[in-house]
């Protein structure tokens, strides 16, 4: 058994009186692709920010690697190998493709405090920036502004972004909603590729049932704030509870 | 597609080619305009570029709007001011005067931008706001050391005065070189040009690396810089301080210049609408604007005056047009110039240009 590279221990959040999410315990391991599945208002996007630090906890910790993170501020999450790509397209609209990723590569190498040298000097920064826009097919609107480019480009650029922060742990919020049908297979494939590394932890938030059933390792279901469900994708997709949740009964029932 | 990234370009090599022809023109300055006013307007013009593009570093790349950049200018300027007048004319008091600056506005800057860089921009502009108008009663009160209302008026470097010879043939007398007299005077015109355009290349080389791009990063997308692992509070900081560092270099340039400095000279909002609205009118975020913003509108304030002196009496015959164009309502005109320029080229002159025509 390998260790999980991220924990979340009793991991809470409250607006006011809203519990939005409620004492999740989840851990999650390198090489394999958890699913977050869950009705609209179920706490997936909240739990992410929880995790990735765009918002704080009210109570419980964010552990990677057996380094606290609950404290951290986004970027110093970045730092330790977290990543994270949104539900809502989240980029640099007036800058470049190639800019936009070139800013993630960068990142990473810590190039960000050289003042002095030109962008052009760092070839290397410039060439990782290529090979990501290459993987992700965008090499041909390289340079582009990317509010200029398609939705689906622009989701595509989004987890380009990921990519090229080259994280130990991934995390995609619906990375192909709104995609269309012949480019959400990119996507995918690009998903699948990281998993193939058994380094990489990957968390996916996602609606679409074959995408669940051609990726998922395991599946956890959120609802209402809380870790409902928690296992083998089959197992889960199958149980009554899950059925429950889709078809509104759990929902009538807390309510 | 094509044709817009054609158009861009032609665009951008226009702006670079004006910006070129300023950057000649105030060269050789001294030898095309032979007055003393117009050299005036010349040093003025340098020293408001590097005003502008450091401001443009603030509001253009990494959207901060702060009212404190006349502050910076002020810390420049009196730090040289306050020295020259105490130890007397030398190059000491300058350099120390101008890293007194550099010190007090870094310490200004650092202490602004970690109290309150986190905060919203309305609260950061009014913050600033704050400070400035804080240090401006400050010095017009201080009097004993600021001179107050007045300033202080004080000698520079031996090196400029005008009596100084750079060139002296047989007879002792000064050189003319195209009719200009080599003296001191041009020595300080060129000690202005050469470091203004020092601190304008260094911006340029500080917009064009890494640094620069997680500016515009954060400018364009501040939560998403973030998360891609980039320290926004810090960055901000530190291009907060930069831009201070720039302006207070600044202002002790132009206190070397004009041997006065006092409240209205650096440190008055005026001063800071008049930068605000040069890089609006050059356009954001592009450097380039601040050298056009800060030519037009410093020519507009000089010359708009006789201009319309001229046209006034041109038009003498005809009823009515002689006195709206009465020199007068100069300001009047200039605020029609200002409208109109912001209406046709929304991103500014350079920016509008750069990013393919005015439609966009």
């Amino acid at each position: 058994m390998t260790s999980p590279s991220l924990v979340t221990s009793d991991l809470t959040i409250r607006f006011g009186g809203h519990v939005a999410v409620n004492s999740v315990s989840c851990a999650f391991k390198p090489g394999e692709l958890t699913v977050i599945v869950g009705p609209n208002g179920a706490g997936k996007t909240t739990y992410f920010n929880l995790i990735s630090g765009q918002l704080a906890a009210s109570a419980g910790t964010v552990t990677k690697d057996g380094v606290n993170i609950t404290r951290m501020s986004p970027s110093a999450r970045a730092a330790q190998g977290l990543g994270r790509a949104f539900q809502l397209t989240n980029l640099f609209p007036q800058l470049s493709v190639l800019e936009n990723i070139r800013l993630a590569v960068q990142a990473r190498a810590g190039a960000g405090w050289r003042m002095f040298t030109p962008v052009g000097h760092f070839r290397r920064l410039t060439q990782k920036a290529e090979h990501y826009l290459e993987v992700t097919r965008l090499s041909n609107v390289a340079h582009q502004p990317a509010a200029n480019l398609p939705h689906g480009d622009q989701r595509k650029l989004e987890v380009a972004l990921l990519m090229a922060m080259e994280p130990d742990i991934y995390m995609f919020d619906e990375p192909t909603a709104g995609m269309s049908l012949d480019q959400a297979p990119d996507v995918l494939d690009l998903i699948a590729g990281i998993k193939a590394d058994t380094t990489k932890t990957v968390l996916l938030v996602e609606h679409k049932m074959e995408v669940v059933r051609a990726l998922a390792d395991r599946i956890i279901v959120l609802h209402n704030g809380e870790l409902l469900a928690d296992g083998d994708p089959a197992e889960v997709m199958n149980s009554q509870i899950v059925r429950d949740v889709y078809l509104g009964r759990a929902t009538e029932g807390a309510a | 597609m094509t044709t817009q990234i054609a158009t861009q370009n032609t665009g951008t090599y226009l702006i670079k080619g004006i910006v070129l022809i300023i950057a000649a023109l105030l060269l050789f300055a001294p030898f095309l305009f032979q007055d003393v006013r117009s050299l005036e307007v010349a040093a003025r013009i340098c020293i408001f570029i590097v005003l502008v593009a450091s401001f443009d570093l603030l509001i253009g790349y990494t959207g901060i709007v702060s009212f404190a950049h006349t502050m910076f200018f002020g810390f420049g300027a009196y730090g040289a001011a306050i020295l020259l007048k105490e130890m007397g004319p030398g190059w000491t008091p300058v350099i120390l005067g101008g890293l007194a600056g550099v010190a007090v506005s870094l310490v200004f800057a650092v202490a602004i931008g970690l109290l309150s860089l986190r905060v919203k921009a309305i609260f950061f502009a009014m913050i600033t706001l704050a400070a400035a108008s804080v240090v401006l009663v400050l010095a017009s009160q201080l009097s004993q050391i600021t001179g107050g209302e007045d300033g202080i008026t004080y000698r520079g470097p031996d090196l400029f005065k005008t009596a100084t010879k750079l060139v002296t043939d047989d007879d002792g007398k000064v050189v003319r070189l195209w009719g200009v007299r080599l003296n001191g005077k041009l020595a300080a015109y060129y000690f202005v040009f050469f470091t203004s355009l020092i601190l304008f290349l260094a911006m340029l080389r500080f917009v064009g690396s890494p640094f620069g791009t997680v500016l515009k990063a954060i400018r364009e997308n501040e939560a998403r810089a973030e998360a891609i692992g980039y320290r926004v509070v810090a960055y901000r900081t530190a291009v907060f301080c930069l831009s201070a560092v720039v302006a207070s270099l600044a202002g002790t340039v132009y206190a070397v210049w004009l041997k006065y400095t006092g409240p209205a000279t650096t440190l008055s909002f005026a001063i800071m609408i008049d930068i605000l609205l040069m890089v609006v009118i050059g356009g954001m975020g592009t450097m380039w604007g601040a050298v056009i913003g800060a030519v037009l509108m410093i020519l507009a304030q000089y010359y708009l005056r006789d201009l319309m002196g001229v046209a006034s009496e041109a038009v003498a015959a005809v009823p009515i047009l002689p006195e709206l164009l009465a020199p007068d309502r100069w300001l009047f005109w200039l605020g029609i110039i200002f409208i109109l320029l912001v209406y046709f080229f929304p991103k500014g002159i350079a920016g509008t240009a750069m990013s393919g025509g005015a439609k966009q």
